[in-house]
């Protein structure tokens, strides 16, 4: 074994002059070089010089030995250049660490050639080197392995090779969806992205049954609405799974909000459709004479939103005359209007509310109203917790408290309506008909409200705008009012998103131009809004007119308009990002982080982080660190668990603005999640010296808690608690966790907050949404823009008539305690602490003498009344006043849960777990349709098998469409039938309808009866001075 | 660890006597089968935490407290109850296992009978089904540390091979550590036997995967066994070369490997009579050795004493008479004597009387070099006691045999610094120039430069060595500041609610 100890005497041989001598050197050494490579390494030079040399017989071994040295000096690149002048010699079937060390640095360097290539460098291949890499690629084919094959060949930009991977593979779905996740989640470049999906779209239609839903989605992202349109109408004309697969990628694409490409899609249809599909859609229009065939209109227009599943009457009598086809096609184009599934959610919404109250009536109480900040706080907070569910108990209950609310505080107050009815699209305008005008141009008792008004219409039509453009434009117009143009641009823009509207733009534009701060600013966002995504050569005039304007105002909206305008735009915003960054006005700085932001949302972009983090750390205006900070959450949306860990060091930092951001930043990034090292980072910033903070990482927090088990959000709610009572905290921290409080419990405890939609795309409206959210740190009432980023944490199966049946179950395989709601707050421990300040007011009552500095305290305590004599009975006045919404509360409480015992799905489910826990709780329980699945309880979820409907996706959340297996078995029943009487009869009657709700109105509890019906709206109220 | 290091690098009787140093029994230590078992436990978090660094050095710390107690039946019962009976890697073990287990048994009887007794202890605990890789190269590592220390080294070789082509099978990180254990256990075995020369292509390999699969332990351990095996054959050319091109990573990952490196450095340095180089480093493997591997410190010091000697250097008494190691150091304390007083006589006495001990240490070539130095320590005494004296009476006083031979070699060392003086050659004399005053010249600087540029060292690696503590300072300030403010104001709510009651 023990041979030579030195290969000084074969080294010796190489300065002879005969070549046979040198080649038996040679060959002694490729033997030998891994026992010597250190002192063949010092002779490198006389192997290099036999390469170079022309004459000698065997340079391809001279490479070798060369190669095989500098890969044992670790200089990978010149083994490598080496290893490719051996040619033949160089065995790529080899398994030797040698070799497969060099292959890989091979496929490294090909990749980086490709690239720089491709991104138009001059980079020379070199032809062995591809001659080597295709021969690595023969190989993963002989080997079967093609998932490899695909990765290398998207890494080097060879679509050719791709589609030879696709093509070859035994499972062209399995290969395709692999090159599907894998060119979203890691190819960086935009645009060769786009040609993946291009090609994966041309593959998915050679494969005998292609996945449709997969197509359609790419052909979203290229924009590409005719040939989605042509897919569909394929499969609308198809067998009923066919027809039933066009539904469910309906309820797909309506999930990822694009709204102008559903405009595009629909238009596109139509025009496929066959003649006569226009002239029984006519009929079914005319009911209010809207002429067109834009279902979006015809939808609300008809006065039933439900309109799908339960036409009115004459739309009904014009379906008996439609053939199958014309019905799937009328059915399908409300789905891709987004009227269904705004519908379903409603109603599950409204269903399964389980905001409670308690909490609300406990801020209220605690919190002074003459602090106008945690008073609006907390009709935030309390518009946030009934978000979507139509339930204004609590605005009705507390009218006097609500008057309080002034000037933009009324604004705001009005504009949560928007968001408590958000999606009631057929009846936004009843509901917010009170603080409109009766007639365009009309009087309206305040500016505020009508104001607020407007953009409450926008907020409940968020991207489905078509219903109310035309009245807020008409508002628009109409008004020199700069709170209503206010409250115009932003509810257009809101409604309108993402729609490019030549009018609406125009419009908006003026009121830009007035120069007017107030309006200018709602224009600048609203302008980004209606071109969100769209990288418009607008931009470049909005910016030229940033510089122009003197009003800070006006300035910060259209830098934050252009960072929407730029939207998910990656490469292509880096002109404007460029720009902006370098800009000397802070603001349009601070503008140019959320361009960056929000450009490379979710791409977890290198370069963006990198000048983020620059400017986060090296910006002299607090405002641009806050903004570069807060931006990184938006980028490393896709990733949340590389978010904790970049910003943990900024958490830390000296400076309290970029505190605040890393706490959004990692609020933003893991929404919704609730990762562990997302709130140990969050923890001691809510504990922070700062009040500001604070409320940022409490806000921050309750947006990772939302929807998680109650377990994880107890620690949180129980310092809200602490908190917003505190005397000794700032304002700032109180009216952040009044906030947090609303965010904890957002939409009835019903809702998560998704930045993606289920097939993992980013929904462009909730990452807007909560970019504006963001706002609210310069302006309140865009905290109300939270609103866009909730999504119902729900799974609802729907069959072919797109209405959903009872009878269809999911199993959830987990301890039915494990998700439920969170207890609600107990009245008695309350009443107990209530009743302490009250015995504070009547000792200082007691103690006239020292009246002077009570009145101070009495201030403090929430007394209204400074005069000596009135202490005494202030303090009595308060105790009834604590006491009284409790009496009410308990009978609330009791209200609801007799109520709730009603329900379906929900109540069944609380009561249960209460009687299971005395005997033994189940490992695993069954769910009605529609079920709560909260986001981290989706991997328990299953569908068993036997029943009547089975999925055809077996997807955990969203809309799952449901085949019939057995049509034969009669009648189906199907879930929100009950209440179509009612709602029919109220359409035609509504002061019928009234009255009947009248009578459990008195009880209070009104808004939680299940009849569906919504509750009047509050009065119209106007500020009485006290 | 630290013991490991004297294991290896002290001659086996100093080893014995070592042993009888240690107090007997610690009070009550652990059942070493105990210890194993709470060492697997520590394996199995490490493993499912993918953490290698506190844990693995637990375990392998707790392995060597028990090592001097552990008995093949201890390991025997340890295999049984961590790997399934069926898993080849067990039943190879047990198998090496038996031979030494028997002779234990005949040699003990009680303590055989008491680990029987926790025999059944162990049946009772059903091993896994399928055990960690980490857990199967533990009981390798074990198994061979066993037979190394019964001096079956044959088997031991053959086990550690088998645990090589076993973990060729695996790139974890999570094994790197315990692989290096195992190299070394296997450069042992070998070294113990002669056959080093055997394993050298394989270390080879080895080592340039681990520098592939960035394994910094394995990489850095490998590299050591290489340079002790080269330099074991006396192939100092070959491991400089060696060491030179050899990547190595910025920051040693081991101390114990990082000591080692800068003493097999030290000696390649000696040899090739850049003696500054090789008392840096030397210096600096001395100071960092732990003090309780004497073996190894001994080892360093025997170099030191004598690069220090050749620098023309005299070590302190006192670094010989340091209670642990002086026994060591006789021979070489006597050779310095030697040195010290010029006289060549007693130089070569002292040479011829150690021989054998200088053979053995590898330092006899370096010894044949002091000679030289021998004589320029005289020459000096000389040079400093007489103003003039004949080239004869120079050639008396150095023992040296020609009067010719004893000039060159004065005027040698006139020409080299070592003495200043004249020779006059006619009249066979060396006249010594008047002594010069030594604070007028850069020495005392250069004397300042050194230590100061020690001291900078010193610091500059104490920085680098320094780590941030987990969890931030900054935040738990802001908590306190919070804490601060509300407790002033609760104070001061309370300080008004008195005044009141005072009315």
């Amino acid at each position: 074994m023990a041979g030579p100890t030195s290969a000084a005497h074969v080294l010796a041989l190489l300065d002879e002059d005969e070549d046979s001598l040198k080649l038996y050197a040679l060959q002694q050494l490729d033997r030998s070089v891994h026992d010597f490579w250190f002192q063949i390494s010092s002779s490198i030079a006389a192997i290099e010089a036999l390469y170079e040399d022309e004459e000698f017989s065997h340079r391809e071994l001279a490479a070798l030995v060369a190669s095989k040295v500098f890969y044992h000096l670790g200089d990978l690149d010149d083994a490598l250049s080496y290893a490719l002048g051996a040619g033949s010699l160089f065995d790529v079937a080899s398994t030797s660490e040698y070799v497969q060390t060099i292959l890989a640095r091979c496929i490294d360097t090909y990749v980086g050639q490709r690239v720089q290539q491709a991104e138009g460098g001059e980079a020379s291949l070199d032809p062995r080197l591809v001659a080597i890499v295709e021969r690595l690629f023969e190989r993963c084919y002989t080997d079967g392995q093609y998932e490899q094959a695909v990765g290398i060949a998207l890494e080097s930009r060879r679509l050719d090779q791709l589609e030879r991977a696709v093509s070859s593979s035994q499972e062209p779905e399995r290969t395709l969806k692999y090159a599907l996740g894998v060119s979203q989640k890691l190819v960086v470049s935009r645009e060769f992205r786009n040609q993946v999906l291009r090609l994966v779209v041309r593959l998915y239609e050679a494969v005998p049954q292609p996945d449709h839903a997969a197509i359609c989605q790419c052909l979203m992202f290229l924009d590409d609405a005719d040939e989605v349109a042509t897919i569909l109408f394929r499969l609308l004309g198809g067998s009923d799974d066919e027809a039933l697969m066009a539904y469910q990628i309906a309820f797909d694409l309506v999930d990822a909000e694009l709204q102008a490409f559903m405009i595009k899609v629909t238009t596109k249809l139509d025009a496929l459709a066959p003649k006569p599909a226009a002239a029984p859609a006519a009929p079914a229009a005319p009911v209010e004479g809207v002429e067109g065939m834009d279902t979006d209109q015809a939808a609300p227009a008809e006065g039933a939103p439900a309109a799908p599943a339960e036409p009115a009457a004459p739309a009904a009598i014009a379906e008996a005359d439609l053939s199958p086809f014309e019905k799937r096609l009328a059915l399908f184009k409300s789905v891709l209007s987004g009227v269904v599934s705004i519908e379903l959610e409603r109603q599950f919404l409204a269903r399964h509310n389980h905001a409670d109250l308690q909490i609300l009536k406990n801020i209220r109480a605690t919190v002074e109203p003459r602090n106008s900040v945690c008073h609006s706080a907390t009709v935030f907070a309390n518009s946030l917790m009934h978000c979507g569910t139509t339930v204004d108990a609590f605005l009705r209950e507390n009218l006097d408290w609500l008057k309080k609310a002034t000037n933009w505080a009324k604004f705001s107050a009005t504009a949560g309506l928007g968001v408590i009815h958000r999606g009631n699209v057929g009846k936004s305008r009843t509901i917010m008909a009170p603080y409109l005008p009766s007639a365009p141009g009309g009087s309206t008792p305040s500016a505020y409200s009508e104001g607020g008004a407007l953009y409450a219409l926008g907020l409940i039509h968020t991207s489905h705008g078509a219903g109310v453009r035309q009245l807020l434009l008409e508002s628009l117009r109409g008004s020199q009012h700069e709170v209503i143009q206010h409250g115009a641009c932003l509810g257009l823009g809101i409604a309108a998103l993402g729609t490019e509207d030549e009018e609406a733009f125009e419009d908006v534009k003026n009121v830009l131009y007035m120069d007017n701060a107030v309006a200018g600013e709602a224009a600048g966002l609203s302008l980004g809004l209606l071109y969100a995504g769209s990288g418009t050569d607008k931009a470049a005039e909005l910016l030229a007119y940033a510089h122009e304007t003197q009003h800070e105002k006006i300035i910060r909206g259209v830098a934050v308009g252009l960072a929407l305008v730029h939207y998910g735009r990656e490469e292509a915003a880096e002109g404007m990002i460029e720009q902006m960054t370098r800009e000397l006005d802070p603001i349009l700085r601070y503008g140019g982080m959320f361009v960056t932001g929000l450009a490379y949302c979710g791409t977890s972009n290198n370069a963006a982080i990198q000048r983020l983090l620059h400017f986060a750390v090296s910006d002299v205006a607090n405002d641009v660190r806050r903004a570069a900070v807060l931006n990184l959450g938006f980028v490393l949306a896709s990733s949340p668990e590389q978010c904790p860990k970049i910003v943990s060091l900024l958490a830390e930092s000296y400076n309290p603005h970029v505190r605040y951001g890393a706490a959004m930043a990692v609020g933003m990034a893991c929404a919704g999640t609730g990762m562990r090292e997302a709130v140990a980072l969050l923890e001691p910033l809510i504990k922070d010296s700062v009040d500001f903070v604070q409320q940022g990482a409490l806000i921050a927090m309750a947006l990772v808690l939302v929807a998680q088990p109650e377990a994880r959000a107890k620690p949180l709610r129980d310092h809200i608690n602490r908190l917003y009572g505190s005397k000794t905290s700032e304002v700032m921290t109180r009216m952040g966790a009044v906030m947090a409080a609303g965010i904890l419990d957002a939409g009835g405890r019903n809702v998560t907050l998704g930045l993606r939609a289920g097939s993992g795309h980013f929904r462009r409206t909730a990452v807007i949404g909560l970019a504006l959210f963001t706002q609210y740190w310069y302006w309140y009432p865009l905290s109300y823009c939270i609103s866009m980023a909730v999504q119902p944490c729900a799974l609802i199966g729907v069959d072919a008539s797109l209405r959903a049946p009872k009878g269809f179950q999911v199993v959830s395989d987990c301890r039915p305690s494990q998700f439920a709601y969170a207890p609600p707050v107990k009245v008695e421990d309350k009443k107990d602490k209530l009743k302490l300040p009250t015995a504070v007011l009547s000792t200082t009552a007691r103690a006239k003498a020292r009246a002077a500095k009570k009145k101070g305290k009495d201030a403090a305590g929430g007394g209204g009344g400074g005069d000596k004599d009135a202490a005494a009975a202030t303090g009595t006045a308060e105790a009834m006043d604590t006491d009284k919404p409790e009496a009410a509360d308990k009978e609330a409480a009791e209200g609801t849960t007799a109520a709730g015992e009603g329900e379906a799905a929900a109540a069944v489910e609380g009561d249960g777990k209460k009687k299971e826990k005395a005997v033994e709780e189940p490992s695993s329980y069954t769910v009605d349709n529609p079920a709560r699945v909260a986001p981290s309880q989706r991997k328990y979820i299953s569908f068993p098998s036997g029943q009547r409907f089975q999925p055809i996706r077996a997807a955990p959340s969203g809309f799952v469409l449901l085949k019939d297996t057995q049509p034969e078995a009669g009648e189906v029943d199907y879930l929100f039938e009950e209440e179509k009487p009612a709602a029919a009869s109220a359409a035609a009657a509504p002061a019928a309808a009234d009255g009947a709700t009248a009578a459990p109105a008195a009880g209070g509890a009104a808004a939680a009866s299940p009849a569906g019906d919504e509750p009047p709206p509050p009065e119209p109220f106007e500020y009485i001075p006290s | 660890m630290g013991k490991e290091v004297d294991m290896k690098d002290a001659p086996a009787d100093e080893k014995a006597k070592e042993a009888e140093k240690q107090p007997v029994a610690v009070p009550e230590p652990a059942k070493p089968l105990a210890v194993l078992r709470s060492n697997l436990r520590l394996i199995n978090n490490a493993v499912a935490q993918k953490e290698t660094r506190t844990l693995f050095g637990r375990v392998l710390r707790q392995t060597a407290a028990v090592r001097k107690r552990l008995s093949a039946r201890d390991v025997q019962a340890f295999l049984t109850s961590s790997l399934p009976a069926s898993s080849s890697v067990a039943q190879q073990l047990l198998e090496a296992l038996q031979q030494l287990a028997d002779s234990a048994m005949d040699a003990d009887g009680a303590a055989a009978n008491g680990a029987a007794a926790e025999d059944r202890d162990a049946a009772a605990l059903s091993p896994p089904a399928a055990p960690l890789p980490e857990v199967e190269v533990y009981c390798y590592l074990l198994t061979i540390m066993l037979l190394i220390d019964g001096k079956q080294y044959e088997q031991a070789q053959a086990v550690a091979a088998a645990a090589l082509s076993h973990l060729a099978s695996f790139n974890r990180r999570t094994l790197d550590v315990l692989a290096a254990r195992i190299y070394g256990y296997l450069s042992l075995a070998h070294e113990r036997t002669g056959s080093l020369a055997s394993i050298r292509s394989a270390l080879l390999g080895l080592h340039r995967t681990a520098v592939l699969r960035h394994d910094d332990v394995g990489a850095e351990t490998l590299l050591n066994l290489l340079l002790r095996n080269y330099l074991a054959d006396n192939l100092y050319d070959q491991a400089e070369r060696l060491r030179a091109k050899a990547q190595r990573p910025d920051t040693s990952r081991s101390m114990q490997q990082a000591c080692r490196y800068l003493y097999y450095l030290g000696r390649i340095r000696a040899v090739q009579q850049e003696y500054s180089e090789a008392k840096d480093c030397l210096q600096q493997a001395a100071r960092k050795a732990p003090t309780s591997a004497i073996g190894f410190r001994v080892c360093v010091q025997k170099w030191l004493v004598l690069v220090r000697l050749l620098l023309g250097e005299v070590p302190d008494r006192t670094e010989f008479t340091a209670p642990d190691l002086a026994p060591h150091l006789v021979p070489y304390f006597n050779l310095t004597q030697a040195v010290r007083g010029g006289d060549l006589a007693a130089f070569s006495a002292v040479a011829s009387a150690h021989e054998s001990v200088f053979r053995c240490d590898r330092t006899h070539n370096l010894i044949v070099r002091l000679r030289h130095n021998v004589i320029r320590a005289g020459l000096r005494r000389t040079s400093l006691a007489y103003s003039r004296i004949s080239l004869a009476d120079v050639a008396a006083k150095l023992g040296l045999s020609s009067v010719t031979d004893t000039e060159s070699i004065v005027a040698k060392a006139i020409r080299d610094g070592g003495i200043e003086g004249l020779i006059r050659h006619e009249e066979g004399t060396l006249e010594a120039a008047r002594p010069t005053d030594m604070y007028a010249t850069s020495e005392p600087q250069a004397a300042f430069h050194a230590r100061i540029a020690f001291c900078m060292d010193v610091h500059n690696e104490a920085v680098k060595a320094m780590r941030y503590g987990a969890g931030g300072g900054a935040v738990k300030e802001f908590e306190d500041a919070t804490a601060l403010r509300e407790r002033q104001e609760e104070e001061l709510l309370a300080a008004l609610e008195e005044m009141e009651e005072d009315d």
